[in-house]
Protein backbone atom coordinates (compact mmCIF):
# COMPACT_ATOMS: atom_id res chain seq x y z
CA UNK A 1 0.00 0.00 0.00
CA UNK A 2 2.84 2.37 0.90
CA UNK A 3 4.45 1.68 -2.45
CA UNK A 4 1.24 2.58 -4.27
CA UNK A 5 0.96 5.84 -2.32
CA UNK A 6 4.60 6.67 -3.08
CA UNK A 7 4.01 6.01 -6.78
CA UNK A 8 0.93 8.26 -6.80
CA UNK A 9 2.90 11.01 -5.04
CA UNK A 10 5.79 10.76 -7.50
CA UNK A 11 3.43 10.94 -10.48
CA UNK A 12 1.65 13.92 -8.90
CA UNK A 13 4.93 15.78 -8.27
CA UNK A 14 6.19 15.04 -11.77
CA UNK A 15 2.95 16.44 -13.14
CA UNK A 16 3.35 19.63 -11.11
CA UNK A 17 6.98 20.10 -12.14
CA UNK A 18 6.24 19.59 -15.83
CA UNK A 19 3.40 22.12 -15.57
CA UNK A 20 5.75 24.64 -13.97
CA UNK A 21 8.38 24.03 -16.65
CA UNK A 22 5.96 24.17 -19.57
CA UNK A 23 6.92 26.10 -22.67
CA UNK A 24 5.87 29.60 -23.40
CA UNK A 25 5.34 30.90 -26.88
CA UNK A 26 6.54 34.13 -28.42
CA UNK A 27 5.05 35.15 -31.75
CA UNK A 28 7.15 37.65 -33.65
CA UNK A 29 6.10 39.42 -36.81
CA UNK A 30 9.16 40.03 -39.00
CA UNK A 31 9.14 42.10 -42.19
CA UNK A 32 11.55 41.36 -45.01
CA UNK A 33 11.39 37.58 -44.66
CA UNK A 34 11.26 36.82 -48.35
CA UNK A 35 13.65 33.94 -48.91
CA UNK A 36 14.14 30.82 -46.77
CA UNK A 37 17.87 30.84 -47.45
CA UNK A 38 18.15 34.28 -45.86
CA UNK A 39 16.31 33.18 -42.72
CA UNK A 40 19.16 31.09 -41.41
CA UNK A 41 20.82 34.15 -39.90
CA UNK A 42 17.60 34.93 -38.06
CA UNK A 43 17.39 31.41 -36.66
CA UNK A 44 20.99 31.66 -35.54
CA UNK A 45 20.37 34.96 -33.78
CA UNK A 46 17.29 33.61 -31.98
CA UNK A 47 19.24 30.56 -30.88
CA UNK A 48 21.56 32.95 -29.01
CA UNK A 49 18.67 33.92 -26.74
CA UNK A 50 18.32 32.12 -23.42
CA UNK A 51 15.71 29.40 -23.26
CA UNK A 52 14.73 29.17 -26.93
CA UNK A 53 13.73 25.56 -27.56
CA UNK A 54 12.48 25.71 -31.12
CA UNK A 55 11.84 28.16 -33.93
CA UNK A 56 9.16 27.93 -36.58
CA UNK A 57 8.97 30.31 -39.51
CA UNK A 58 5.86 30.98 -41.59
CA UNK A 59 6.97 32.87 -44.68
CA UNK A 60 3.45 33.61 -45.99
CA UNK A 61 2.59 35.45 -42.78
CA UNK A 62 6.07 36.74 -42.02
CA UNK A 63 5.68 35.13 -38.62
CA UNK A 64 8.30 33.55 -36.37
CA UNK A 65 7.10 31.44 -33.46
CA UNK A 66 9.56 30.79 -30.66
CA UNK A 67 8.98 28.06 -28.10
CA UNK A 68 10.81 29.12 -24.96
CA UNK A 69 11.24 27.55 -21.55
CA UNK A 70 10.29 30.76 -19.82
CA UNK A 71 9.33 33.90 -21.68
CA UNK A 72 10.25 36.01 -18.64
CA UNK A 73 13.91 35.36 -19.46
CA UNK A 74 13.54 37.11 -22.81
CA UNK A 75 12.71 40.74 -23.27
CA UNK A 76 11.00 42.32 -26.23
CA UNK A 77 14.04 44.57 -26.67
CA UNK A 78 16.36 41.58 -26.95
CA UNK A 79 14.15 40.06 -29.63
CA UNK A 80 14.00 43.30 -31.61
CA UNK A 81 17.79 43.66 -31.43
CA UNK A 82 18.33 40.13 -32.70
CA UNK A 83 15.98 40.67 -35.64
CA UNK A 84 17.74 43.89 -36.62
CA UNK A 85 21.14 42.25 -36.26
CA UNK A 86 19.97 39.53 -38.64
CA UNK A 87 19.04 42.20 -41.21
CA UNK A 88 15.24 42.20 -40.90
CA UNK A 89 12.63 44.59 -39.55
CA UNK A 90 10.82 43.67 -36.31
CA UNK A 91 7.07 44.30 -35.94
CA UNK A 92 4.58 43.03 -33.36
CA UNK A 93 5.76 40.72 -30.60
CA UNK A 94 3.25 38.67 -28.62
CA UNK A 95 4.15 36.71 -25.49
CA UNK A 96 1.84 33.96 -24.32
CA UNK A 97 1.81 31.08 -21.88
CA UNK A 98 -0.37 28.03 -21.73
CA UNK A 99 -3.76 28.80 -20.16
CA UNK A 100 -3.08 32.50 -20.55
CA UNK A 101 -4.45 34.97 -23.01
CA UNK A 102 -1.76 36.40 -25.30
CA UNK A 103 -0.02 39.41 -23.84
CA UNK A 104 0.49 41.79 -26.75
CA UNK A 105 3.42 44.09 -26.09
CA UNK A 106 2.93 46.22 -29.16
CA UNK B 1 49.31 35.66 -79.80
CA UNK B 2 46.09 37.32 -80.97
CA UNK B 3 44.12 34.21 -79.98
CA UNK B 4 45.70 34.29 -76.54
CA UNK B 5 44.78 37.94 -76.04
CA UNK B 6 41.18 37.27 -77.11
CA UNK B 7 40.90 34.28 -74.80
CA UNK B 8 42.41 36.25 -71.93
CA UNK B 9 40.14 39.26 -72.41
CA UNK B 10 36.99 37.10 -72.61
CA UNK B 11 38.05 35.32 -69.42
CA UNK B 12 38.68 38.74 -67.87
CA UNK B 13 35.16 39.94 -68.71
CA UNK B 14 33.67 36.75 -67.31
CA UNK B 15 35.83 36.98 -64.22
CA UNK B 16 34.55 40.51 -63.68
CA UNK B 17 31.04 39.07 -63.83
CA UNK B 18 32.13 36.35 -61.42
CA UNK B 19 33.26 39.03 -59.01
CA UNK B 20 29.66 40.15 -58.92
CA UNK B 21 28.70 36.69 -57.80
CA UNK B 22 28.64 37.07 -54.09
CA UNK B 23 25.55 36.44 -52.10
CA UNK B 24 21.95 35.61 -52.83
CA UNK B 25 19.89 33.52 -55.11
CA UNK B 26 20.73 34.70 -58.66
CA UNK B 27 23.42 32.62 -60.32
CA UNK B 28 25.13 35.25 -62.51
CA UNK B 29 23.71 38.47 -61.09
CA UNK B 30 24.52 40.02 -57.76
CA UNK B 31 22.03 40.27 -54.90
CA UNK B 32 21.51 43.21 -52.53
CA UNK B 33 20.61 40.88 -49.65
CA UNK B 34 23.38 40.75 -47.05
CA UNK B 35 21.53 38.21 -44.95
CA UNK B 36 22.54 35.09 -43.17
CA UNK B 37 26.23 35.43 -43.85
CA UNK B 38 27.64 37.12 -40.81
CA UNK B 39 30.25 34.43 -40.48
CA UNK B 40 32.63 33.14 -43.11
CA UNK B 41 31.02 31.49 -46.08
CA UNK B 42 32.96 29.67 -48.73
CA UNK B 43 31.65 29.24 -52.25
CA UNK B 44 33.14 27.71 -55.30
CA UNK B 45 32.00 26.85 -58.76
CA UNK B 46 33.43 25.76 -62.04
CA UNK B 47 32.93 27.84 -65.15
CA UNK B 48 33.64 26.36 -68.56
CA UNK B 49 33.91 28.90 -71.37
CA UNK B 50 33.95 27.81 -74.96
CA UNK B 51 35.18 30.32 -77.53
CA UNK B 52 36.15 30.32 -81.20
CA UNK B 53 39.80 30.21 -80.16
CA UNK B 54 39.75 27.62 -77.40
CA UNK B 55 38.36 26.67 -74.02
CA UNK B 56 38.84 28.11 -70.56
CA UNK B 57 37.92 26.60 -67.21
CA UNK B 58 37.78 28.89 -64.18
CA UNK B 59 37.47 27.69 -60.60
CA UNK B 60 36.98 30.64 -58.22
CA UNK B 61 36.85 30.59 -54.46
CA UNK B 62 34.68 33.32 -52.96
CA UNK B 63 34.88 34.24 -49.27
CA UNK B 64 32.51 36.97 -48.05
CA UNK B 65 32.36 38.34 -44.52
CA UNK B 66 29.68 40.55 -43.01
CA UNK B 67 31.42 43.23 -40.95
CA UNK B 68 28.05 44.63 -39.90
CA UNK B 69 24.47 44.04 -41.02
CA UNK B 70 24.96 46.69 -43.71
CA UNK B 71 28.57 46.17 -44.70
CA UNK B 72 30.21 43.18 -46.31
CA UNK B 73 33.73 42.61 -47.57
CA UNK B 74 35.12 39.65 -49.43
CA UNK B 75 37.84 38.17 -51.56
CA UNK B 76 37.88 36.11 -54.72
CA UNK B 77 40.70 33.97 -55.98
CA UNK B 78 40.33 31.92 -59.13
CA UNK B 79 42.42 29.19 -60.68
CA UNK B 80 42.36 29.26 -64.45
CA UNK B 81 42.97 26.48 -66.98
CA UNK B 82 43.29 27.56 -70.59
CA UNK B 83 43.35 25.35 -73.62
CA UNK B 84 43.80 27.33 -76.84
CA UNK B 85 43.07 25.54 -80.11
CA UNK B 86 46.41 26.66 -81.52
CA UNK B 87 48.81 26.49 -78.66
CA UNK B 88 49.78 24.73 -75.48
CA UNK B 89 47.51 24.43 -72.47
CA UNK B 90 48.23 26.84 -69.66
CA UNK B 91 47.09 27.16 -66.09
CA UNK B 92 47.70 29.29 -63.05
CA UNK B 93 46.13 31.56 -60.48
CA UNK B 94 44.05 34.41 -61.83
CA UNK B 95 44.07 37.94 -60.50
CA UNK B 96 42.97 38.44 -56.91
CA UNK B 97 39.81 40.49 -56.30
CA UNK B 98 38.59 42.30 -53.20
CA UNK B 99 35.07 43.63 -52.91
CA UNK B 100 33.02 45.67 -50.48
CA UNK B 101 29.26 46.13 -50.34
CA UNK B 102 27.37 48.73 -48.38
CA UNK B 103 23.61 48.62 -48.04
CA UNK B 104 21.92 51.96 -48.72
CA UNK B 105 18.22 51.11 -48.97
CA UNK B 106 16.16 48.57 -47.06
CA UNK B 107 12.38 48.65 -47.32
CA UNK B 108 10.84 45.58 -45.72
CA UNK B 109 7.24 44.42 -45.92
CA UNK B 110 5.43 41.23 -45.05
CA UNK B 111 7.09 38.46 -47.07
CA UNK B 112 8.84 40.95 -49.33
CA UNK B 113 11.77 43.33 -49.36
CA UNK B 114 13.36 45.95 -51.58
CA UNK B 115 17.04 46.57 -51.08
CA UNK B 116 19.86 48.41 -52.78
CA UNK B 117 23.57 48.60 -52.12
CA UNK B 118 26.74 50.16 -53.44
CA UNK B 119 29.51 47.81 -54.42
CA UNK B 120 33.18 48.40 -55.04
CA UNK B 121 35.36 45.74 -56.59
CA UNK B 122 39.12 45.96 -56.98
CA UNK B 123 41.05 43.45 -59.05
CA UNK B 124 44.82 43.28 -58.65
CA UNK B 125 47.40 41.99 -61.11
CA UNK B 126 48.51 39.12 -58.93
CA UNK B 127 47.74 36.33 -61.38
CA UNK B 128 49.99 34.31 -63.61
CA UNK B 129 50.75 36.32 -66.76
CA UNK B 130 49.77 33.51 -69.14
CA UNK B 131 46.20 33.26 -67.83
CA UNK B 132 45.50 36.73 -66.43
CA UNK B 133 45.06 40.23 -67.82
CA UNK B 134 47.96 42.44 -66.82
CA UNK B 135 45.74 45.29 -65.64
CA UNK B 136 44.12 46.47 -62.45
CA UNK B 137 40.37 46.96 -62.57
CA UNK B 138 38.17 49.06 -60.31
CA UNK B 139 34.46 48.56 -60.58
CA UNK B 140 31.70 50.67 -59.04
CA UNK B 141 28.19 49.29 -59.18
CA UNK B 142 24.70 49.68 -57.81
CA UNK B 143 22.91 46.47 -56.93
CA UNK B 144 19.16 46.37 -56.41
CA UNK B 145 16.56 43.72 -55.82
CA UNK B 146 12.90 43.24 -55.06
CA UNK B 147 12.35 39.86 -53.49
CA UNK B 148 9.07 38.29 -52.43
CA UNK B 149 8.29 34.71 -51.51
CA UNK B 150 6.78 34.30 -55.00
CA UNK B 151 9.56 35.73 -57.16
CA UNK B 152 12.69 37.85 -57.15
CA UNK B 153 13.83 40.61 -59.50
CA UNK B 154 17.45 41.72 -59.37
CA UNK B 155 19.38 44.36 -61.28
CA UNK B 156 22.95 45.64 -61.36
CA UNK B 157 24.61 48.41 -63.26
CA UNK B 158 28.28 49.22 -62.97
CA UNK B 159 31.32 50.80 -64.52
CA UNK B 160 34.78 49.25 -64.63
CA UNK B 161 37.94 51.36 -64.89
CA UNK B 162 40.77 49.32 -66.36
CA UNK B 163 44.43 50.32 -66.19
CA UNK B 164 47.27 49.91 -68.74
CA UNK B 165 45.38 51.66 -71.54
CA UNK B 166 42.87 48.84 -71.79
CA UNK B 167 39.30 49.96 -72.45
CA UNK B 168 36.87 50.55 -69.60
CA UNK B 169 33.57 48.76 -69.66
CA UNK B 170 29.99 49.18 -68.58
CA UNK B 171 28.24 46.18 -67.09
CA UNK B 172 24.56 45.51 -66.56
CA UNK B 173 22.82 42.45 -65.17
CA UNK B 174 19.19 41.55 -64.74
CA UNK B 175 17.74 38.44 -63.13
CA UNK B 176 14.29 37.01 -62.60
CA UNK B 177 13.98 34.17 -60.13
CA UNK B 178 10.99 31.91 -59.61
CA UNK B 179 10.73 29.26 -56.88
CA UNK B 180 9.35 25.98 -58.24
CA UNK B 181 8.59 24.57 -54.78
CA UNK B 182 6.63 26.11 -51.89
CA UNK B 183 8.77 28.32 -49.67
CA UNK B 184 9.31 26.75 -46.27
CA UNK B 185 11.86 26.64 -43.53
CA UNK B 186 14.21 24.82 -43.17
CA UNK B 187 14.50 25.30 -46.91
CA UNK B 188 14.20 22.72 -49.61
CA UNK B 189 14.01 24.86 -52.70
CA UNK B 190 14.25 24.51 -56.43
CA UNK B 191 14.64 27.90 -58.09
CA UNK B 192 14.46 28.77 -61.76
CA UNK B 193 16.38 31.80 -63.03
CA UNK B 194 16.44 33.71 -66.24
CA UNK B 195 19.17 36.32 -66.41
CA UNK B 196 20.65 38.84 -68.82
CA UNK B 197 24.33 39.68 -68.37
CA UNK B 198 25.76 42.42 -70.53
CA UNK B 199 29.09 44.16 -70.98
CA UNK B 200 29.78 47.12 -73.22
CA UNK B 201 33.47 47.74 -73.85
CA UNK B 202 34.03 51.43 -74.35
CA UNK B 203 36.53 52.78 -76.89
CA UNK B 204 36.18 49.57 -78.88
CA UNK B 205 32.40 50.03 -78.86
CA UNK B 206 31.89 46.28 -78.54
CA UNK B 207 28.94 44.65 -76.89
CA UNK B 208 28.55 41.26 -75.28
CA UNK B 209 25.17 40.13 -73.99
CA UNK B 210 24.38 36.73 -72.55
CA UNK B 211 21.01 35.18 -71.93
CA UNK B 212 21.56 32.99 -68.90
CA UNK B 213 18.99 30.43 -67.77
CA UNK B 214 19.78 28.52 -64.59
CA UNK B 215 18.54 26.15 -61.92
CA UNK B 216 19.34 26.17 -58.22
CA UNK B 217 18.68 23.39 -55.73
CA UNK B 218 18.83 24.25 -52.05
CA UNK B 219 18.81 21.20 -49.82
CA UNK B 220 19.38 22.85 -46.45
CA UNK B 221 20.02 26.19 -44.80
CA UNK B 222 23.72 25.96 -45.53
CA UNK B 223 24.11 24.16 -48.84
CA UNK B 224 22.99 24.68 -52.40
CA UNK B 225 24.00 23.50 -55.82
CA UNK B 226 23.36 25.52 -58.94
CA UNK B 227 23.93 25.36 -62.64
CA UNK B 228 23.45 27.69 -65.56
CA UNK B 229 24.47 28.32 -69.11
CA UNK B 230 25.32 31.69 -70.67
CA UNK B 231 24.46 31.96 -74.35
CA UNK B 232 25.66 35.05 -76.24
CA UNK B 233 22.86 36.81 -78.10
CA UNK B 234 25.00 39.84 -78.92
CA UNK B 235 28.71 39.33 -79.41
CA UNK B 236 30.44 42.01 -81.45
CA UNK B 237 33.74 40.17 -81.18
CA UNK B 238 32.05 37.00 -82.43
CA UNK B 239 34.23 34.87 -80.19
CA UNK B 240 32.20 33.35 -77.36
CA UNK B 241 30.19 30.20 -78.07
CA UNK B 242 28.81 29.65 -74.57
CA UNK B 243 29.77 29.47 -70.91
CA UNK B 244 28.60 26.77 -68.54
CA UNK B 245 28.62 27.03 -64.76
CA UNK B 246 28.20 24.37 -62.10
CA UNK B 247 28.70 25.43 -58.53
CA UNK B 248 28.03 25.01 -54.86
CA UNK B 249 27.69 27.40 -51.98
CA UNK B 250 28.46 26.11 -48.56
CA UNK B 251 28.12 28.46 -45.64
CA UNK B 252 30.19 28.04 -42.50
CA UNK B 253 28.62 29.64 -39.48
Amino acid sequence: MKTVIKMILIIFLLGISSTLAQSSEVKVRVDGLSCPFCAYGLEKKFNDLNGVESINIDFEEGLVVLQVTDSENISEEEIRTKIEEAGFTPREIVFSRKNEKPDKDE
Amino acid sequence: MLINIKLTSISFLLLISISLYAQGPPIFTDSPLLLGLEGGGIRTFGKYISTESGQTYIQPLVVPYNVTTDFQIGGIQAYVFRNPDNGESQSGFGNFTLFGKYSIIQIDGRAKTFRALLKYTQTFTTGASNVSVNANASQFSIVTGYVTINYGIYGTIGYTFVSNDLPDNLIYNFAFGYPLLPQKYPPFQLNLFLELNGTHTLDLDQHLLFVSPGLQLMTSSTFLIETGVQIPVVDDRNTTKFAYTLGIRFLFF
